[in-house]
């Protein structure tokens, strides 16, 4: 790859492997790219264990995201959903085991695929589109079985909240969607942007990041990460992280954001924010947990640079792979 | 009475005493007395001091006995003044005037002694002075003689025929065998005779052998005149028959000129004109070369080597005495000259003209330095159209950045020989780049074209002479034919760029929207350590994408309140390495392709997705396109800005572009993509 390119190039999605040992990431030219953790993270790496293993481009737009189960390794970018078979990939054979592609009604521009989420109740895929819609893949049958309409614009992020059998996605028109995964129903609607407490009119209403953990919610993007309580349906703490959170999640007892700035930022529930780990990329849009493997216990961080941050220890930024 | 009468006279005798001895007998009468005198020396012959001796013991023994006699008396109470008495004395008187005598003689017996040894002394004194002057002259003649002895004759130097062949050759009347035969000095004699008149026979041998020498040389001259003669002639008729060779078209005369010339080249510069002169008449008529410079200079180096370096160094001699005679010479003065010698240029140099289709013609002008054994470029770009001075353009016809890198990382800086280390070391030159001003880049293409090989790191084959040569010509007469036309296309478009008109040709139209708003406001050059100094270019730099070679500019564009700066980097080798564009914007605060994403995505709209605007072969209209793009994303920019309806009041940037999505994906991308026929953005 040209320098040039490499310079231009941005990280937006991750995924380990089912073994833990090798990690995926997907970047803006459609390419995927094998890291092995376990070579780059042994006591005599070199730098050529923090380049790509394998590298391939999977579409033709970029890959914004990157999803794995036990066997396969979905993958999805301009419009289109790809499986590839991770056993097949650690032997660098590339051919994907299918492609589907949602029932878009638009036509003039193929919509893109913002955001994935497996829902283990009933095997299925959950997508989070550029049709302003919420597509769900029966996996077993591998078509297409509902599409959840509401949203007035864009899906930025979808999330699975298996106890109550709900789907939520967080859209650019600013609301938070409830879906209720057996009847396609939404369930509620949450405008964040309307709450005082959470919206920042400077940035804008868009909510790019949602995850759950039990009866809570975190979103965050135009208007500022919040923690939120479900059964009241009520904002609990705000986070006062400059800048658009892209991705959060919940990690033992704290949460761990990332966004526009060189940096993670580690917060407490109660809203204080704890630390914020200086990073490579100078803003960033994904990150994600190494939970496949005890050994490889890591944190990656990916964003606008062709680097990937590994961090062993959640403090500080160990190394980076690169592209 | 009487005793007092013997007193006076006593006292008499006494004064008396040293003048005249016999007082007593002489008084009276003084006038016998040195009669007496005489007699007594007489006296002293005559007497044997022997007897004198019998004579005073008697004395002494007589006078013993008078003055015991006299004793005697007294004790037996004679008076004084007894006749007794009185006699003795008087007998003893007389024996006391015996022993004055005696004493007298005594002493003068001893003082004629005396004399007499003195005289003999003198004698043997006198006898010993003449025995030592003996001795030295025989001490001289013995020397004298051993000097002779060791006397060496000059004719023991001379080598003489032997023996044997003397009595062969030489006539009966040298060598006189009767006399010869038996004394060797005779023989040694007749042997120098023999030798002498067999040089004597010689010398003339010799004298008329440089006679008819110069007989000889004189009728070469002769000869010489007669050829010499012939020349104007021949020339006459060579210049007489030059309308015909024209009127026929026939170049011997020029073409034999230039081959007589260029017997003089050394050998890169002449496998460089002989190479260029077959490529020229096989493939590319457009191309021509020439030789200029000092031929006679030439000449006098190409002779024979051992002369020219008599000369060198006699010439040396000279300047150094020279330089003694006016100062003793500093040390930095020695190294400057020594210097000089070091990076001396062979006089003759190679003109490759190099036509292009527009007329303009690219001067490349070859040397050899010949101490260090490497060939240099000069170049000069000559046009058929007068250039209008576009001020950024400054450097791109620059000898020192045309030819920069015309093959990859080929920056003609530092010398191509790495003997030339060494060289430089021992006369304290630092770097080869201090000189290449005045001496031309030595880019290793041109070692290769004068079929100079060095072994480098990134040597594969060793190629050698002139098919070296050959094998690099057509491809490097395309490549400096290439950069010759990007850089006038280059200067054209800068001149434009200056004037903020973005010159967008009839086949590229189709790559922008009929309306553009943002315009060029400013485009600039700076300086590499300004470009580095940017905030906004830290990445560049990082990357290693930016270098001492490339060429920085700064072009502002601006739309409204919006000002974007774009930092460009332009590497010598443009179009075949695109620009690289680093952007910042400054509406509502500062921002760069740093911090936002959306200025990253159009950096990589211009950076990235070049080929799109590549424009018609071989991609001259790159750099406009990419400016124009830039003014292009601009526009989208600003317009798809604020989406939020909430805002009151009128946008600065009315939306004018056609968006099917005014964000996508994670980071809110903008449409940046252009889709010509039906003139609305996409996203990539």
């Amino acid at each position: 790859m040209e320098p040039v390119e490499l310079l231009h190039m941005s990280v937006f999605s991750q995924s380990f492997s089912p073994c833990g040992r090798f990690l995926a990431a997907g970047n803006s030219y459609g390419e995927i790219g094998l890291f092995s953790l376990a070579a780059a993270l042994s006591p005599d790496a070199t730098a050529a264990n923090q380049k790509p293993v394998l590298t391939f481009t999977a579409h033709k737009g970029p890959v914004f995201s990157l999803l794995s189960n036990d066997c396969v390794l979905l993958s999805a970018g301009n419009g289109e959903i790809s499986a590839w078979s991770w056993t097949e990939l650690t032997k660098k054979n590339v051919k994907p085991l299918w492609t589907k592609r949602p029932n878009y009604k638009s036509g003039l521009e193929i919509p893109e695929i913002n955001s994935m989420v497996l829902n283990p109740q009933d095997n299925s895929l959950v997508v989070g589109a550029g049709d302003n819609n919420v597509h769900v893949l029966d996996l077993e049958h591998g078509v297409f079985k509902t599409v959840l309409q509401g949203h007035t614009d864009y899906v930025h992020c979808v999330c699975v909240r298996e106890r109550e059998a709900e789907l939520l996605s967080g859209s650019e028109d600013g609301a938070v969607r409830m879906w209720d995964s057996r009847t396609g129903q939404c369930v509620h609607c949450i405008e964040v942007y309307k709450y005082e407490s959470c919206a920042r009119p400077q940035y804008g209403k868009w909510i790019s990041c949602v995850t759950t953990d039990s009866d809570w919610m975190l979103c965050g993007g135009g208007p500022s990460l919040s923690l939120w309580h479900l059964r009241s349906l009520s904002p609990t703490s705000m986070f006062p992280l400059s800048g658009c959170q892209r991705q959060a999640a919940f990690h033992q007892d704290k949460i761990l954001a990332v966004g526009e700035g060189a940096f993670v930022s580690h917060c407490l529930l109660g809203g204080e924010v704890k630390a914020q780990i200086p990073c490579t990329p100078s803003s960033l849009n994904t990150l994600q947990l190494n939970s496949n493997s005890s050994e490889h216990r890591v944190l990656t961080v990916g964003g606008s640079s062709s680097h990937v941050d590994v961090f062993t220890n959640l403090s500080y930024r160990a190394f980076s792979l690169s592209f | 009475m009487s005793s007092d009468a013997l007193k006076k006279r006593k006292s008499k005798v006494l004064r008396t005493e040293g003048g005249t001895p016999e007082v007593k007998r002489g008084r009276g009468d003084a006038d016998p007395q040195d009669v007496r005198v005489y007699n007594e020396e007489v006296e002293l012959d005559s007497k044997d001091p022997a007897q004198d001796y019998a004579q005073y013991k008697e004395s002494c023994e007589s006078l013993a006995k008078l003055m015991s006699e006299i004793q005697e008396l007294k004790a037996s109470g004679a008076k004084e003044g007894s006749t007794e008495v009185e006699q003795k004395r008087m007998q003893s008187c007389i024996l006391f005037m015996n022993l004055k005598k005696l004493n007298r003689l005594a002493h003068m017996r001893l003082k004629r002694g005396r004399d007499q040894t003195h005289e003999a002394k003198q004698k043997v004194d006198v006898l010993h002075l003449q025995l030592q002057n003996l001795l030295y002259e025989v001490m001289h003649l013995q020397k004298e003689i051993s000097k002779c002895l060791e006397f060496k004759s000059k004719h023991e130097e001379i080598n003489l025929v032997s023996e044997e062949e003397f009595y062969q050759d030489a006539p009966t009347e040298i060598s006189r065998p009767q006399h010869t035969k038996n004394d060797p000095h005779q023989l040694t004699l007749a042997r120098l005779d023999w030798e002498l008149e067999q040089r004597k026979r010689l010398a003339e041998k010799y004298k008329d052998s440089q006679a008819t020498k110069e007989k000889i040389q004189k009728s070469i001259e002769v000869k010489k005149e007669h050829l010499r003669s012939l020349q104007p002639g021949l020339n006459a008729i060579m210049q007489a028959s030059l309308p015909v060779q024209e009127y026929l078209s026939m170049p011997f005369e020029q073409t034999q000129k230039q081959a007589e010339v260029a017997r003089h080249l050394p050998p890169p510069l002449y496998v460089l004109f002989v190479q260029a002169n077959a490529y020229s008449q096989a493939c590319d008529k457009n191309l021509s070369v020439s030789i200029n410079g000092d031929v006679d200079e030439a000449k006098a180096l190409s002779k024979p080597p051992d002369d020219s370096q008599d000369d060198e160094s006699d010439s040396d001699a000279e300047e150094e005495q020279e330089k003694t005679k006016r100062r003793r010479p500093t040390t930095g003065g020695q190294l400057d000259d020594k210097r000089r010698e070091m990076i001396k240029r062979h006089p003759l140099s190679l003109c490759v003209d190099l036509k292009c289709k527009d007329g303009s013609t690219l001067h490349l002008f070859f040397y050899y330095l010949m101490n260090l054994n490497i060939m240099t470029v000069k170049t000069k770009v000559s046009t058929s159209t007068d250039l209008s001075m576009a001020i950024s353009a400054g450097e791109l016809l620059k000898s020192d950045t045309l030819l920069s890198c015309l093959y990859s990382s080929d920056q003609g800086r530092e010398t191509p020989n790495p003997a030339n280390r060494y060289q430089f070391d021992k006369v304290g030159i630092v770097s080869f780049a201090d000189y290449v001003e005045d001496l031309g880049y030595p880019y290793m293409w041109v070692q290769n074209l004068g079929g100079l090989h060095f072994p480098g790191e990134t040597s594969e084959g060793m190629l050698v002479g002139s098919s070296l040569s050959a094998s690099h010509m057509e491809s490097t007469m395309k490549l400096l034919r290439g950069r010759v036309q990007s850089r006038l296309a280059l200067h054209k478009q800068f001149a434009s760029l200056e004037h903020s008109i973005v010159p967008i040709s009839s086949e590229c139209q189709n790559l922008f929207p009929a309306k553009i708003i943002s315009r060029l406001t400013r485009w600039t050059t700076i300086s590499h350590q300004e470009f580095m100094d940017l905030p906004y270019t830290r990445h560049v730099t990082d990357a290693g994408l930016s270098k001492e070679t490339d060429l920085y500019f700064m072009g502002v564009i601006e739309r409204g309140t919006a000002r974007l700066h774009a930092a460009v980097v332009l590497s010598p080798r443009y179009p075949e390495i695109s620009p690289l564009f680093s952007v910042s914007l400054n509406w509502k605060g500062e921002c760069s392709g740093r911090t936002d994403d959306n200025l990253r995505a159009i950096e990589s709209e211009v950076n990235v997705f070049k080929n799109e605007l590549q424009g018609p072969r071989p991609g001259h209209q790159l750099l406009t396109n990419q400016i124009a793009r830039l003014c292009v994303c601009l526009d989208v920019y600003l317009e798809t800005e604020g989406q939020d309806d909430s805002v009151e009041g009128p946008r600065e940037f009315p939306r004018e572009k056609m968006c099917l999505r005014t964000v996508r994906g994670p980071n809110r991308l903008k449409p940046f993509k252009y889709n010509h026929p039906q003139g609305f953005f996409s996203h990539r």
